[in-house]
């Protein structure tokens, strides 16, 4: 393997990672969703962590040997297709950001209902299903599908 | 000539590509679960968690071994009968994965009904075999190994 192959090999390595890791976490809060119990609920919104390192090494493995192969393979400043990748790859990492945080904050809830009495509020129930975070847990998945799209694409190259 | 052997027509490459990492972050989510649930024995919601998302990874595998196929039949002949390791890594995982897949499903359905711990360990192991292959599998694919 030459070192183009071995970039190429991290890059889709780490893209691996990124969506691997964003789809057990996705699977995980739907589980989380449709909990019985606040413990439950909280338990697993809990081992999203674990997806956590696998995610962030993703985002960042991407941007670095993405970059490096861009230069490595030749493609020009204004090359359109990674730019566009590289808009999508940031609003897919902000849109998760913020979906992270919400689920935090079910989490503590949660935590706090397991804590007393281990009964589903309506409040909690509510912020399982909040309509606003599950629209940017979505939008987050589509930015990070629209980047592979691009990737593979490659449109006008 | 790398650029060559990495492009091919978009859409069995993507639903190919899309369908693999989505099982491995189903594969994963089950070796989470089933680690956790080693030391949980008695929680149930645990059980029931790892058998749907082992439900999941089905579709996702699907998307995976179907279009793996179809660029498979379109390309056979640029391999002139000899088809480089990274094709023959890639089809034992497939093949001997949705069978392990098939049997961790079964196992996980015993395991979510009868609530014997064996059951979950076993489902345990089988996942992280399964989640290892696939590993390889990848590396192996997108590194294009003996071509």
């Amino acid at each position: 393997m030459d070192k183009t192959q071995w970039l190429l090999m991290l890059h889709i390595a780490a893209a691996f990672c990124l969506v691997a890791g964003s789809t057990a976490a996705a699977i995980l809060n739907a589980l989380a969703i449709r909990s019985d119990k606040p413990s439950e609920a909280a338990f697993l919104m809990k081992l999203i962590r674990v997806a956590l390192p696998l995610i962030f090494a993703g985002v960042l493995g991407t941007l670095l040997f993405g970059i490096w192969l861009w230069h490595d393979l030749g493609f020009g400043f204004g090359t359109g297709w990674i730019w566009a990748a590289l808009v999508f790859w940031a609003l897919a990492s902000a849109l998760g950001g913020r979906g992270g945080r919400h689920q935090e904050q079910v989490r503590a809830v949660a935590e706090r209902e397991a804590a007393a009495g281990d009964s589903m509020s309506g409040e909690l129930r509510a912020m399982l299903r909040d309509p606003k975070a599950l629209a940017v847990n979505y939008a987050a998945g589509v930015a990070t599908i629209a980047v592979l799209v691009i990737m593979i694409w490659k449109p006008g190259s | 000539m790398i650029v060559a052997d990495y492009s091919r027509p978009f859409w069995p490459l993507f639903l190919h590509v899309l369908g693999a990492m989505t099982t491995v972050g189903a594969i994963l989510t089950v070796v989470v679960l089933t680690y956790v649930a080693w030391n949980r024995p008695d929680a149930a919601f645990l059980r029931r968690a790892t058998f749907a998302a082992l439900l999941t990874a089905i579709p996702f595998y699907v998307l995976l071994r179907v279009f793996a196929e179809v660029m498979y039949s379109d390309e056979k002949d640029a391999f002139a009968g000899s088809d480089p390791t990274w094709v023959g890594i890639g089809y034992i995982t497939s093949d001997a994965g949705f069978l392990i897949l098939l049997i961790t499903i079964g196992l996980a359905y015993w395991w979510k009904r009868s609530e014997k711990p064996v059951a979950g360990r076993i489902v345990a192991v089988l996942s992280t075999l399964l989640l290892l292959m696939l590993t390889v599998a990848m590396l192996a694919m997108s590194g294009k190994w003996g071509s």
